[in-house]
Formats: structure tokens, C-alpha cells, sequence
């Protein structure tokens, strides 16, 4: 284990750890572009320069070695003159766009230049010209004149999504990334490079003059996209959630995430949700509190358990809420109602194990296994066959359905809502507002429900890692928890002054707490 | 004085032939000696006769051979013919006058080395060198000194060419192993170096044509005879390609420590009548320039030069008489460089373009007073701060030119146009 | 520690102020019937006082030569503006040069406190605050100020033109 000496700051680290890892793990700041923790080293920012006690040429971090005894810093005067430098001569050619540019806010040269830089250009010649606004694929645009040449997305399709794509064409200060022949970019792994871009060259589609980065807050959270259970940032404001990245976690997802996860955002957005409780069927809806007809379930519920057995009553379950809702609602009907009929309801079952070699997995839900698990501890058997058979039957009075909160990965919805609403009594339980449930043709109750950016709770993923989710802000105002739901259902109230507290760590607005300043 | 030991017959147009070069020369006779000795007996031999390589940097050539790993991996041996520096030519007459002296020189170096692979990488360029090494290295391969079990012995060596594209990176060693790889031309980070992972990944030597072909005399005289040519540190021949404001341009072959004045006024026959000496680029356009008081005093060998605060690089001795404007001078210069940086390491892409935009502007008769000094700033700011040394490549000769002339900027900057009005010296030799 | 001040006894004899205002009245009264041109009040609405062209009055957006808007979009006045009386959508333009302009520029006037703050911080002098300062209307939809009324609104005669010009300065390598 060798033992370095940062700043001052004595520090021992692995074998084999370079000095910019070393300066990281020191907590000490040090300006880098191209390095990436996920990426293979290039080198070519030449702005993690460092000096070495005893070598009279500036090194660079990310390729050096830490060895036994070395003294490293990045503070001396030579150190801080060729950042400067090298921040300048990323920002010569650099158009400065930053009013129209998505990235300002968050763009790597705008932090670097205020911790770093904030010296007087001296720029005088014309700047280059390069290709703008450059369709790259179908969730990509890409500005050539705002690429600072880092190649870390170039590595990343190269590194790890393996698909080759991208490439640096020409030479010198004419040097543009692109695609062979304009073949897109496009892969499940595409808005990665947006992240790791750490300028505004390379912007996401859906996300691109939507907001300004400031005005949104972030809430660390789970994606619930696939089993897989990325840790994600949701960037959120008053008006709903407008996009997800991901967080650095070694156990689950390393640094990235799919693009199909990245559109978890949409559904928890009003446009998608049911807003309040509906009753009634077919074309005939009346509207009422979602805790008054979690109410009124309820009633009827416990109604038919006391005078026509717990048999009448059958529980649909999907693998899209958190181990606590599952625990209080099977305590609900399994344990106070004694409901025996509990049902898995599985979205795609020939594609539930299903791998991408990367993150991707087939199984769309957050929380089968924790799902299975409490079946399993319950003794409960779920047999999807038996429901549609006892459904004809008429075996059933009440089918309660505690249905998808992302509808669109669950292409059976029509169908199976269809089988369900067979039923002489349909409750539907959920977060989407959805066309297939509104055609009901029996009698049926739908219940709005939070999504999981609204609520805490724990997902277990598909190697049975839990990971707990915080609830970040709240949407829909009328929504209930699945927890929530059951406890009215059993007849008790609400205690509210037990509801997640929003977060407090929210980013203030830096213009805002600045005023004046500025 | 001359002394002719690479170029002893390369007036002889037969020379280029295998033929030629058993009759006029001592044919392959130098492999089979080498091949009766030990590769590490050669090693030692080169290491002895103090080599140090040709292509720019002077590294001892023993010495790069020896930091090869033990570790049983295929090895390459590869020859670097991108001749891009601009003012040298040497390489390309070695090949296409003497191309069986190098095919022996990589076989015995290959030999000591213990590579069965070898590369001649020619730079895109030279059309007739690629063609007259190739019909060389089959008269090779048809007269046995190729291949397996080369003159009976156990060793197998086989041998290629490569054509570059044309670029000037690709003659940076790491530069030339991604091109030869097959990737964009562009030098890789060092550590590691190519002697543990090169070509391939494997390791890797990379030697100019020159000193390759050098081998072949110290293997067949012995160290002590080379070293009779040159200094102590800087031993043996060297081949200076003249180029610029003398009457006899050309390659001439001298010993290492050679004044530049004898070089300039004896062997090339001095400048043009009436003409008086400016300033003498010694080792090719990135060496800084050395004004006319220095390059009396100089001697052309590694430590002189480097004293100097200049270089002997390649061996391209630019003469510049007092016709020329520095400016113009600088400004085709950093042309060149901002045309060739690859554009990998930031300081290098955007500094190379900056000063030649800076000078341009000077030259064009837009430049601010600032800009001189800022030139001078820029530049130092570059060096030693990339993968390669393009970057110094650049900003050597720009820090030179400004502050051993700088009155001839401030001129320009002032009155708008230039202290001197010849005629232009770019179109002559600089402007490929 | 604060100071009571109480009222003074002579406060309370309250003839001598009532004459001195009366003799200021009528006084005022014969200069005004005697000079008409120097009366301090203007006959509002028939005549309108001139402010000075620096006034921050209602805002103007301001339109490049071929009359569409300068505005970027870049959300900095909305960012920077203390009442939140700005709301802009943005979207792509057809024009990579142009690539970002608002589809809808909204001021409510109503909120807006005219502290100029938006002026300052526009980097493309999009955004001015004209000498106008009436904003009457009728119902409370016409205080919701859109991109017709703030950059073409009759009185405008065809918008103000932004004297910072993208063509001219990609011309001169900005």
C-alpha cells in the first residue's frame, strides 16, 4: 500500500491507483475533463497537471502512478499557471454559447473556469468554425464548435456500451466528432455521452430547451425501469419531473444507465396519472377523493370477506411498488381478510430473464423479487391461469388490482384489464391513468396511487440487493400510498404528520441566493 | 571534411541493386558475420560504439535495444522512413540510392533484437522510395537474406513495407504504431513506453533509417572505428540534408562536431553572392533558430547544439540569409504545424492554431505590439505540456524567431509591412 | 432607547397653519390663472407627460433586421427576475445559427415591480424597457403580455431594432 503525501494531506492508497484517483480519494479538487472513473485514460485535456517533488516537468494525473513516498500538489504557482493555460486554450475556439447552450449550469468549462480559470482572455484571432447543430441519432444533437475533444464519449462507445460509433474526424483544431457515413448513434446506452459530456457538445433530445438545469432539483432515487434498480438522480421542478441520470453506484449500475430507463420521468408526470378517484364504469365516471373510495373499498370489502368468505375476493399484485406496500397490503388481505387468491400479475413473461450483457434486463419491474419473496413467506400460490378460469366462472365478487404505475412497459394491459373487468367488481389500485381500465364495463373503482418519486420505501432487485427509495416531491396532490390506500380500506385513518418529509437538501437556486452579488 | 561511410557509393546508380550492391559494395557479408555472433554481442557492440539515434531526439541506440523485456513475447522491429520534419531529406536518399545498406541493417538489428517481424514504415509521400525498397527487400527474400532460416542459420526474419498517408505526426514513434496498427495516426500516452508495449501491444523498437543502416558499419568494422568519426558523446557520421540560401544544397556526411561554418561556406559552397548569413535552423524546422554569431560558433553535434538551446534533430540545416523576412518565415512554419497537430492533447490543437493565426495577423500586417509577447507566452505554455513533442516542435521555433528577431516583429507590427523585402523562401523549401 | 416627541402646545393652536395653507392656495390660484404656461399639473389623459428615453416603462423585445425576435431564450430575465413575472417557452429553431428561440414570451405585467433587472441581464439586448408606461386594460387576460404585444404592438411601428446582430458578428468570428 503505498503512501503519498497530497497537498500536504497524507494518504495511502491501493497499488496501482494513478494520482488523480489519489487526488480524488484525498477529497482534494483537481480540474480534469477527458478522465473519467468508468473510462480508459486518454490524456489529452492536459488539465489534471500535478507536480511531483523531485521531476521538474508537470505531470499529468490520470497517467502517473502513485508510488511509495511520492509528494504531489496541485496548488504550486507552475501547476496553477498551466491550468489556466490549458483552460484557455480549451476556451479560444469554444463559441461561448452558454445563454442557448442546455449544458450552462452544469457545463464542466463554466466550473473549471470559476474554480480555476477567471483570468482575462487574450484571444484576439477568429475562432473556428465547425459543423452545429448535428443530428447524431435519434435521442442525440450534437455541436462539433462546443466539443472540447475529451473523447470520453468516443470511449464510451468504444469501452462500454461496445458498438463502435462514434469517432474524432480530421485533424488539428478542425478535429469534429461524428458518426461513419451518418450512420446514427443509436444504441440503448446513447444518452450516456450525454452525461459524460462535460460541455454542451452533446445533448439529449428529450431533454434539450426543456428547462434550464438551474431551475430544477435533483432527488436521489432507484430506477424502476427494470429489475436491474440503477441508482438515479430525478431532476425535478413545481411542474413535474423532467429527466433522470444516473448515480455512480460500484454494486449496481457503475456509472450509467439504459435510455429506456432514462423515461421513467414520463409517467410520473401529470399528463400520465390519474389525478383523482374514479367510480363507475364505462363512459359513466364519477369523481371523489381517492381516501373516500379507498373508504368505501374498504367497507365493501370487509363486507363481503364477513358474509360471503374471503373466496369471493381475489388480489392482483404487479412487481412495480416497494416491500412496505407489499408487507401492509398482504397483511391487509392476507392477514385481516384472509384472502387466499393473491395473483403475480407478470408483464412479459417470456422475456423476464432476459439480459443485455450491460444493465438491461427483461424483467420491467422494480420489485419482482421482492414481490416473490413475500408470496413465497405467505405460503401463497400464483396461479394466473386459475384467476381467468375462476373469473369465467364467476368465482369472483371482487378483484382488487394493484395495477402498473409505468403502463407502457406492460403491453398485456388491454387484455388483461379486459379479462379482469369480467368481474362483477373491479378496484383498480394505480398511478397511470389509463384508457384500457376507463373502458370498463363493470363496476369499478380506480384509486390513485404515488409513483415512486413520491413516496419512501425499498425495491429488491434482481440479485435481491434492497435498495431504499426517498420520496423527492409530490405530483399528484389527491395520490395515495399503496399503504395508505390499505390502511383506509381497513378502516383507520390517516395520520399524516407520518408522511415522508420532502427532501431538505434541495439546490438552491444559485442566482436567487446571489442577487446582488452577481 | 567528408567523410563518406553511409554514402560512400551513393553516386553509383547500380548501388541500388542487389547486384550492385554485392559488386560495388560488400554485399550481405556483414549479416553473415552478424549472424555468427551473439544478439546480445551486438547490443553491447552498438552500445560500445556510442550511436545515438538519427531521427530527432539522440537517444542512445544500445540502450533503447536493452530496455526490451525478457519475457518471451514477439517482438518488433520497426523503421521509421516517415521522413516529415521539413528541411530533411536523407532518409529518402538512403532508400532509394542505397536500399539494400538498410535491408541489411534491419536484419542484423532485427537479429540483435530477436524480432522476426520488421516494418518499413515510408511516409505516403515517397513514391519511388516505397517502390525501389519493396523491389529491394524481394531481391532479399529471392537471394535468401529474408525469411526462414536466413544463410543456414536458426534465425527467421520477415520484412514489410508500410505506406504513411502523408501526415507528419505518424513519424513520432507512438504516433507511427498507431498507423501502423491500422488507427488514426496519433501518438499514444507514454508510460508505456514502446520497448515494453508497442506495435500490437507487443514490444517494440523504432529506429530511423539512419542509424538502422549505421548498424551495419559498426557490425562490420567494429566500435572502435566507428567511434574514430565524432565526438565522445556524439560519435560517428551523420548525414546534414542543407537546404535554403546556398549555392550547393544537398546531403553531405560529415563527423559529429563538424562547425556549421565549414558545413555552410566549404561544403556547400557559401551563400549566394553579396548575400550575408541571418540565422541557420540546424536540426529542421522545429530546432529553434540559431542567429548568425551563434551558428559561427557551432559544431554540429548533440551537446553544442543542446548548449545552444537549439537541437541537431534530423539533421536539417536551413540556411537563411538576410533576404528572407522572419516573420514570413514564421508565419509558413506555423502553418506547417497547426496543418499537423492531431488534434489529440489541447494545448497543442488550439495553441498550434492560435499562433499561426497570431502570426498570420502579424504577417498580414494586423498585428498588435501584445501579440509579440503573447506569442512568446503561448508557446511557452505549450511546451512539455502533451502526449508528443509536436507541441514543442511548434512553440521551439516560435519562442526562438520572436525573441532572437523580435526587432524584425516589432518592425512589422509597426509599419505594416516587411524590415525585409526579398523574395519569399517559402515556396522554395518549407510548402510541401 | 427611542424618543417619545410629544406634541407641542403651539401644535394645537391650529388657526395660524389653516391661514398660512389658505394664503398658499389662493396665492397658487392667481399664479396659475395668470401664467398658464407655468401650471405644475398636466390635464391627464388629454395630455401625457414625456418621460426621458431611459425610463424603465413596459417592456419591449426587440427583432433582428429581417423583423423576428432577438431573443434567445436563454431564460436569464426569467432567472434573474425578483417578482417571476416571466414565463418562456423554448424551441428549436429551423436556422442552425439561430438553433433557440421562444415559441411564447409571457409578462405579467401585473406582477412585474419594473425593476429593470431583466434588461441587465439579457446578454443579447432582446429584452428593453421603453419609455411607455400606461398598461391599461380591460380584463385581467390583458395584463398576460405575449410576443405580439411586447415586440410588435402598434406603437412600436414594426419592433424595435437590437443593435447586436448575429450575422455580423459570426462574420467577424464571435
Amino acid at each position: 500500500m503505498p503512501k503519498c503525501t497530497i497537498n500536504g494531506k497524507a494518504i495511502e492508497v491501493k497499488p496501482g491507483t494513478t494520482v488523480i484517483q489519489a487526488f480524488k480519494a484525498a477529497g482534494v479538487e483537481i480540474a480534469h475533463y477527458c478522465w473519467h472513473p468508468g473510462l480508459s485514460v486518454a490524456g489529452v485535456c492536459r488539465l489534471c497537471m500535478v507536480q511531483i517533488e523531485g521531476q521538474a516537468k508537470l505531470q499529468i494525473g490520470c497517467n502517473t502512478l502513485v508510488t511509495e513516498g511520492m509528494v504531489v500538489n496541485n496548488t504550486s504557482e507552475p501547476v496553477k499557471e498551466a491550468v489556466k493555460w490549458g483552460l484557455d486554450f480549451h476556451l479560444i475556439n469554444h463559441p461561448l454559447d452558454c445563454p442557448i447552450c442546455d449544458q450552462a449550469g452544469e457545463c464542466g468549462l463554466q466550473d473549471q473556469y470559476v474554480h480555476f480559470g477567471k483570468y482575462d482572455p487574450e484571444m484576439a484571432m477568429p475562432k473556428q468554425k465547425k459543423h452545429k447543430v448535428v443530428d447524431l441519432g435519434p435521442t442525440i444533437v450534437l455541436d462539433t464548435e462546443r466539443c472540447i475533444l475529451c473523447s470520453r464519449c468516443v470511449r464510451f462507445t468504444d469501452e462500454v456500451s461496445k458498438t463502435n460509433e462514434l469517432g474524432i474526424f480530421n485533424r488539428g483544431d478542425r478535429s469534429e466528432i461524428g458518426t461513419v457515413e451518418n450512420k446514427p448513434l443509436d444504441n440503448n446506452y446513447s444518452l450516456n455521452t450525454v452525461d459524460i459530456c462535460p460541455v454542451g457538445a452533446l445533448t439529449s433530445k428529450d431533454f434539450r430547451f426543456r428547462q434550464r438545469v438551474w431551475y430544477l432539483k435533483e432527488a436521489a432515487s432507484v430506477c424502476t425501469g427494470c429489475s436491474t434498480g440503477c441508482n438515479v438522480n430525478v431532476y425535478y421542478n413545481e411542474e413535474g419531473a423532467w429527466r433522470v441520470k444516473p448515480v455512480q453506484n460500484e454494486k449496481v449500475n457503475g456509472y450509467w444507465m439504459c435510455d429506456k430507463g432514462r423515461d421513467i420521468y414520463k409517467f410520473v408526470n401529470k399528463e400520465a396519472r390519474l389525478q383523482t378517484a374514479k367510480v363507475g364504469s364505462k363512459d359513466q365516471w364519477r369523481l371523489l377523493e381517492g381516501g373516500q373510495a379507498a373508504k368505501d373499498v374498504g367497507d365493501s370489502l370487509r363486507q363481503v370477506a364477513k358474509t360471503e368468505g374471503a373466496d369471493k375476493i381475489a388480489l392482483v399484485v404487479t412487481g412495480q411498488y416497494t416491500n412496505e406496500e407489499y408487507d401492509s397490503l398482504l397483511d391487509f388481505f392476507n392477514g385481516t381478510l384472509a384472502v387466499k387468491n393473491v395473483y403475480h400479475w407478470v408483464n412479459n413473461p417470456e422475456d423476464m430473464t432476459g439480459f443485455d450483457g450491460i444493465l438491461f434486463r427483461g424483467d420491467r419491474n422494480p420489485n419482482t423479487a421482492g414481490l416473490k419473496a413475500r408470496l413465497e413467506k405467505r405460503g401463497l400460490k400464483s396461479d394466473w391461469l386459475d384467476l381467468e378460469k375462476k373469473i369465467k366462472a364467476g368465482a369472483y365478487k371482487y378483484v382488487v388490482v394493484a395495477g402498473p404505475e409505468n403502463n407502457s412497459v406492460f403491453p398485456d394491459l388491454e387484455s388483461k384489464a379486459k379479462m379482469m373487468s369480467a368481474a362483477p367488481h373491479l378496484v383498480w389500485l394505480t398511478a397511470a391513468k389509463s384508457e384500457a381500465v376507463d373502458s370498463a364495463t363493470t363496476a369499478t373503482y380506480q384509486i390513485p396511487l404515488k409513483t415512486f418519486i413520491e413516496k419512501d420505501g425499498t425495491y429488491t432487485n434482481h440479485v435481491g440487493l434492497e435498495q431504499k427509495v426517498k420520496r423527492g416531491t409530490t405530483i399528484v396532490a389527491g395520490a395515495l400510498t399503496l399503504s395508505e390506500a390499505v390502511s383506509l380500506m381497513s378502516g383507520e385513518e390517516l395520520d399524516f404528520s407520518l408522511r415522508p418529509k420532502p427532501l431538505t437538501n434541495l439546490k438552491t437556486n444559485f442566482f436567487t441566493a446571489k442577487r446582488g452579488e452577481l | 571534411m567528408e567523410v563518406k561511410l553511409l554514402t560512400e557509393h551513393y553516386g553509383k546508380a547500380e548501388f541500388q541493386s542487389l547486384e550492385g550492391y554485392k559488386k560495388i559494395g560488400d554485399g550481405y557479408e556483414t549479416l553473415k558475420k552478424a549472424l555468427k555472433m551473439q544478439p546480445k554481442e551486438i547490443i553491447e557492440l552498438v552500445k560500445a560504439s556510442g550511436l545515438r539515434g538519427r531521427g530527432g531526439a539522440g537517444f542512445p541506440t544500445g540502450m533503447k535495444w536493452s530496455f526490451l523485456p525478457e519475457n518471451g513475447e514477439p517482438r518488433y522491429l520497426l523503421c521509421n522512413a516517415d521522413e516529415g520534419e521539413p528541411g530533411t531529406f536523407k532518409d529518402r536518399m538512403m532508400m532509394e540510392r542505397a536500399p539494400h545498406q538498410l535491408i541489411e541493417g534491419m536484419i542484423i538489428s532485427g537479429f540483435a533484437v530477436q524480432s522476426k517481424k520488421s516494418y518499413i514504415y515510408i511516409r505516403g509521400e515517397y513514391k519511388d522510395s516505397l517502390r525501389i525498397v519493396e523491389k529491394a527487400i524481394r531481391e532479399a527474400y529471392d537471394a535468401g537474406f529474408l525469411g526462414k532460416n536466413i544463410l543456414g542459420s536458426n534465425f527467421t526474419h520477415d520484412m514489410d513495407v508500410y505506406s504513411g498517408a502523408g501526415a507528419y505526426i505518424c513519424g513520432e514513434e507512438t504516433g507511427m504504431i498507431s498507423s501502423l496498427e491500422g488507427q488514426k495516426g496519433q501518438p499514444k500516452l507514454k508510460p508505456p513506453f514502446p520497448a515494453l508495449k508497442g506495435y500490437l501491444g507487443k514490444p517494440t523498437i523504432v529506429n530511423n533509417v539512419e542509424t538502422l543502416a549505421a548498424v551495419k558499419y559498426i557490425v562490420r568494422d567494429g566500435a572502435q572505428a566507428y567511434r574514430k568519426n565524432g565526438t565522445e558523446k556524439s560519435a560517428g557520421t551523420k548525414l546534414f540534408s542543407v537546404s535554403g540560401n546556398v549555392m550547393k544544397p544537398g546531403n553531405y556526411e560529415v563527423p559529429l562536431g563538424y562547425p556549421l561554418k565549414d558545413l555552410i561556406f566549404n561544403l556547400c559552397g557559401g551563400l549566394k553572392p553579396g548575400r550575408k548569413l541571418k540565422a541557420v535552423i540546424p536540426g529542421g524546422s522545429s530546432a529553434p533558430v540559431l542567429t548568425e554569431p551563434e551558428a559561427m560558433r557551432a559544431t554540429m553535434d548533440y551537446e553544442c547544439l543542446a548548449q545552444m538551446g537549439s537541437m541537431l534533430g534530423s539533421g536539417a540545416v536551413i540556411v537563411i540569409d538576410d533576404s528572407n523576412c522572419m516573420v514570413d518565415l514564421l508565419n509558413v512554419t506555423m502553418h506547417f504545424y497547426h496543418h499537423e497537430s492531431c488534434g489529440q492533447c489541447t494545448p497543442c490543437r488550439e495553441g498550434t492554431g492560435w499562433l499561426h493565426k497570431t502570426v498570420a495577423s502579424i504577417a498580414s500586417g494586423h498585428g498588435r505590439l501584445q501579440d509579440i509577447q503573447l506569442l512568446d507566452r503561448i508557446s511557452k505554455n505549450m511546451m512539455g505540456r502533451t502526449i508528443c513533442a509536436l507541441s514543442d516542435a511548434a512553440a521551439m521555433p516560435a519562442i526562438s524567431f520572436v525573441n532572437k528577431f523580435r526587432e524584425e516583429f516589432e518592425f512589422f507590427v509597426r509599419e505594416g509591412r516587411s524590415k525585409v523585402k526579398g523574395e519569399g523562401f517559402r515556396h522554395a523549401q518549407m510548402h510541401h | 432607547m427611542s424618543i417619545v416627541k410629544r406634541p407641542k402646545v403651539e401644535s394645537q393652536w391650529y388657526l395660524p397653519a389653516i391661514l398660512s395653507g389658505m394664503a398658499l392656495t389662493f396665492r397658487k390660484l392667481v399664479q396659475n390663472l395668470l401664467h398658464k404656461d407655468r401650471l405644475q399639473t398636466l390635464n391627464y389623459p388629454e395630455e401625457k407627460y414625456e418621460y426621458s428615453p431611459r425610463f424603465k416603462g413596459n417592456h419591449v423585445l426587440t427583432v433582428k433586421k429581417d423583423g423576428s425576435l432577438r431573443c434567445t431564450a436563454c431564460m436569464l430575465c426569467a432567472t434573474n427576475c425578483p417578482a417571476q413575472c416571466i414565463t418562456i417557452k423554448a424551441a428549436q429553431h429551423e436556422d442552425p445559427s439561430v438553433e433557440k428561440y421562444p415559441i411564447s414570451y409571457e409578462i405579467d405585467i401585473l406582477r412585474c415591480v419594473f425593476c429593470g433587472f431583466c434588461e441587465e441581464a439579457c446578454p443579447v439586448d432582446a429584452i428593453r424597457m421603453g419609455p411607455e408606461w400606461q398598461t391599461p386594460a380591460i380584463s385581467g387576460s390583458n395584463f398576460q403580455n405575449d410576443i405580439q404585444q411586447l415586440a410588435y404592438r402598434a406603437n412600436l411601428k414594426g419592433g424595435v431594432q437590437s443593435r447586436l446582430d448575429d450575422q455580423e458578428r459570426h462574420k467577424a468570428g464571435i
